[in-house]
């Protein structure tokens, strides 16, 4: 394999974030609205605002930055609900701090529930469901500029199932104990990273890993590890299982920083791959513009399915149709991306703006799995695939 | 060669009932009384009677067929009644009317429907119509079975006797036994039909029992007859050349510029001069209307297109009026608000039309996500099938009922608990279909429903933002009530503050909040205001029946 050049980055993970005093930041913040209140005077609650209209991309950095565009609730009748909300599930979070209980977000819901339908004072603060909860959690980091993970709530993560026979993840947990893994001995069970996967000591079992791939399909990545690649490449295989959740994201980020080898990222060939998961992994999200710079991976290059691979391995795709209200769905997204995405509006992203302006003009999308087709007899024909267009560096 | 034989009009309907409101069982009994309601409606209008109807439907048993029942069907008026002579052509003769082609807008035109009543009865119970009628002066009433002959289209009567109607000074009662089934309420019901047919008629007094139904009456609202204008001479524009042939046959000894100007509204020297310049000779213009060849017919008939006639006169079209349909549509129920709206007269089509709008908001629970009720009326008639290609449907449709405030999905009816009525009255509705069923929707009509539907939509607007207003007021201070001791209890907790600072907080907080609940009242304030003047503006046309004072 070629020599891969990658620009050196400082080793940075979470244990390196300022380490913020919550539970005074949320007594001044009480104490602030207590005195506006005193004075007659409506307390603001000013957050950052998630938005993709807030997002800019800093093509340094390789990821979204907010803006500086912020969100007010002034206390009145109408934010009343959302401000009681927030103080309601700040006490339950400042509480976890206190005693060092974590709970994911799920958790958070219910326990709230419980409290509203078994105490009628709280009754009037009752979640539809969870995404209300959700949204106020998301509010009070928001608020903070804080990351959930440090107020102790976590999210019930998906994907990031990750098979490698050379690397060993070293977990740090309470009281000083860590536990060690060897993903080499884990057969095709994948190790699962969850909660802070930033705080993750990663290494080499042996030597130097060559690369990692993130395949946007966990059972096309299962499908790879079980037909031997992780036997015949020193190589991590990560599955994303679509959007990439913040442990993927989270996970990726460490890989990156700790192991310093080329990532790339393997899809569809359409422009819901482009922007909601290969842009997600890339550059984050516009939802969660504070955490981006932990929660992305800038260095990742997308592998495919590019437009030359289409031509050049005669890839089984298909056309979309204008009438088909799905299909025409996926071309409205491509003119949108171009248009709104600040990721895909700067010069260093060109060429992935070509693939989406091939999308539109073509009318056509390619599934990942479309290079099975190419040697259906051949079980190593998506490796030879990948291990091929990384050699001969087709990748974006 | 096979022989080609001639059927008589009643043979045709017989055989093709369904055409006329007789297609399935249910149908049946509703077109029954339908057409004898509208019988003595119009009846009563000829005599310048206000109406008293009273209806009773009962089942009397199985009927000759499966799946039906015996249904009696009873009406009667207080009309002029009718003789023996017209009762046999009124009930057993197709065709046989004293309104076709009259162009008044009177609910019966062809002469078909009640005549298809006694060929239905006939058909299932092999017995016609009983009608009993007593004339004004007359000391006796008499009653009599007419059965139809179908072979010739004529009425035959039977079991003629002379009794004494107590208490009966004139009237007019059908009693028709029939195979049916009976359905009260939906878009098909009976007392849809009833409630609809009071709505729009508020001079009518109505008394029915239906079934096991508890005894109705519905008061009379309006002691004003109304009065049928009399018809207007044919536009020019409305006719076919066959028509056109016809009418000159009636003014067989005029001359042509007499019979243009005398027997068509709208054409005058000018008019005829300038038929001049496109080619008429003044030699045609000399010779009588007898004395003109075909060639030289369709040659005037091609000219009166050419030219651009005024639109026809509306003077011919009846309408409820704005102040009886607002007395009337408190008769619909507990109503809480509503609106009306008459149109002038419009020509639409060559026709004139006069469109009227009724808008309620019902005082009952029914959910805001189920659809309104469309009432739609064809001169005064309620039309209760086939909505869906209806002008008035689709007039509805086309509007924006959002921004009036009402929920309503992309072109279809709007939600909430309303009752639409739409009324169209015409000498000459365009149906499209021989039982009256539905309003061929033309493009001209429909934007003049949709505008008549767009003025009740404004007025209603102002009493659903009133309504808003309210519930914005009551939903703030509720508010404030729940969330505001949280909101401290949870400043509390994470601040520790002493409990003054709390109880400062806390004054501080309501006096914050409270300020919302003042803005939200002069909103409301506002709203009523708008709503009162509107009131003084309309006078009795738009009252409320209950006002929700909830705050």
């Amino acid at each position: 394999m070629k020599p891969f050049k990658e620009e050196s980055l400082k080793k940075k993970t979470l244990k390196n974030r300022p380490k913020r005093d919550l539970l005074k930041d949320s007594q001044k913040l009480g104490k602030e609205m207590l005195k506006d209140l005193n004075q007659k005077k409506s307390p603001v609650l000013k957050a950052i605002k998630c938005s993709l209209d807030n997002s800019l991309y800093d093509s340094k950095k390789g990821y979204l930055v907010p803006k500086g565009k912020k969100v007010s609730s002034e206390l009145n009748v109408s934010s009343v609900q959302k401000i009681s909300r927030s103080l309601f599930l700040l006490d339950i979070l400042l509480g976890n701090l206190k005693s060092g209980a974590v709970n994911t977000k799920r958790e958070l819901y219910y326990i709230s529930k419980g409290f509203m339908k078994s105490k009628t004072f709280y009754k009037p603060l009752d979640f539809e469901d969870q995404s209300d909860s959700d949204a106020i959690i998301d509010f009070i980091c928001d608020m903070f500029e804080v990351y959930r993970e440090e107020m102790n709530c976590f999210a019930n993560d998906r994907g990031g199932q990750t098979y490698s026979k050379n690397l060993i993840v070293t977990e740090y947990l309470q009281k000083g104990e860590k536990a060690v893994i060897d993903l080499s001995s884990l057969g095709t069970t994948p190790f699962q990273p969850k909660n802070k996967p930033q705080q993750f000591e990663l290494k080499a079992k042996k030597g130097r890993i060559d690369y990692c791939i993130v395949i946007e399909s966990e059972g096309t990545a299962n499908t790879l590890v079980s037909n031997g690649m992780t036997k015949r490449h020193n190589c991590i295989i990560v599955g994303a299982q679509g959007v990439p959740s913040n442990a993927v994201r989270g996970w990726c980020r460490t890989i990156q920083d700790q192991l310093n080898i080329p990532i790339f990222f393997y899809g569809d060939l359409d422009a819901y791959t482009l922007q909601n998961i290969y842009r997600t992994l890339k550059a984050g999200s516009a939802s969660s513009l504070i955490r981006n710079s932990d929660f992305s991976a800038p260095n990742v290059h997308f592998l495919g399915v590019l437009p030359k691979d289409v031509e050049k391995y005669d890839l089984h795709c298909y056309e979309v149709s204008e009438k088909d209200v799905s299909e025409s769905r996926s071309l409205k997204k491509a003119k949108d991306v171009l248009k709104n995405d600040p990721f895909f509006q700067s010069k260093k992203n060109k060429k992935l703006t070509q693939i989406l302006k091939w999308l539109i003009k073509e009318k056509r999308r390619c599934e990942q799995q479309s290079v099975f087709s190419i040697n259906p007899k051949n079980s190593k024909v998506l490796e030879e695939f990948l291990v091929e267009k990384i050699e001969t560096n087709s990748y974006v | 060669m096979q022989k080609i034989t001639k059927s008589s009009t009643a043979e045709y309907f017989a055989k093709n009932l369904q055409q006329v409101g007789f297609s399935s069982s249910t149908k049946a009994v509703l077109t029954t009384l339908k057409e004898s309601v509208d019988n003595s409606l119009d009846a009563c209008e000829e005599a310048g009677i206000a109406p008293h109807i009273k209806v009773k439907i009962k089942k009397e048993g199985m009927g000759s067929s499966k799946n039906v029942d015996l249904i009696s069907v009873v009406v009667e008026d207080n009309g002029p009644g009718l003789d023996e002579k017209n009762i046999a052509k009124v009930f057993g003769e197709y065709l046989a009317s004293s309104k076709f082609g009259r162009g008044r807008c009177s609910r019966g035109q062809q002469g078909i429907g009640i005549s298809a009543a006694t060929t239905w009865a006939q058909l299932t119970q092999a017995r016609g119509v009983h009608v009993s009628s007593k004339l004004k002066n007359s000391p006796k009433a008499f009653c009599v079975v007419v059965n139809m002959d179908i072979k010739n289209n004529k009425g035959v009567l039977k079991n003629k006797t002379s009794f004494h109607w107590e208490a009966k000074k004139q009237g007019l009662k059908v009693e028709f036994l029939v195979d049916g089934r009976v359905q009260l309420k939906g878009e098909g019901g009976l007392i849809t039909y009833l409630e609809g047919t009071a709505l729009v008629n508020p001079h009518l007094e109505l008394e029915y029992e239906l079934l096991d139904q508890p005894f109705r009456k519905i008061e009379r609202v309006s002691n004003k007859v109304p009065k049928i204008p009399p018809s207007s001479l044919p536009h020019p524009h409305t006719m076919k050349l066959g028509d056109f042939l016809q009418h000159a046959s009636f003014y067989a000894s005029l001359s042509l510029k007499k019979f243009l100007k005398t027997a068509f509204s709208r054409i005058t020297d000018k008019s005829i001069s300038l038929m001049k310049e496109k080619g008429l000779t003044e030699g045609l213009l000399k010779k009588t209307v007898r004395s003109i060849g075909e060639k030289d017919y369709k040659h005037i008939f091609s000219l009166l297109y050419e030219i651009d006639f005024p639109k026809p006169s509306s003077q011919s079209v009846l309408a409820v009026g704005e102040e009886a349909l607002a007395e009337s549509i408190n008769r619909l129920g507990d109503i809480d608000f509503f609106s009306v709206i008459t149109r002038k007269p419009k020509v639409c089509d060559y026709k004139s039309v006069i469109v009227e709008v009724a808008l309620a908001r019902l005082n009952i629970k029914k959910k805001e996500e189920e659809g309104i009720q469309l009432l739609r009326f064809a001169n005064r008639v309620p039309l209760q099938f086939d909505k869906a290609s209806c002008a008035i449907t689709k007039s509805v449709e086309s509007v924006n009922w959002r921004a009036y405030g009402l929920s309503q999905s992309k072109k279809s009816l709007p939600l909430g608990p309303y009752v639409f009525a739409v009324s169209v009255t015409s000498p000459f509705i365009k149906f499209k279909n021989a039982s009256k069923e539905t309003i061929d929707a033309s493009e001209e009509l429909v934007e003049e429903i949709r505008l008549a539907l767009m003025q009740a939509g404004q007025k209603l607007k102002k009493h659903i933002r009133k309504e808003k207003n309210t519930a914005d007021l009551i939903r703030k201070k509720e508010y404030i009530e729940k969330f505001a001791p949280i909101l401290i209890q949870k400043l509390k907790d994470i601040t520790g503050a002493s409990q003054k600072e709390i109880e400062g907080a806390q004054r501080g907080l309501y006096a914050i909040l409270s300020k919302d609940t003042v803005k939200a009242e002069k909103a409301l304030g506002d709203a009523r205001q708008e709503v009162e003047k509107l009131k003084a503006k309309m006078g009795s046309r738009l009252t409320y029946k209950t006002d929700n004072e909830a705050v």
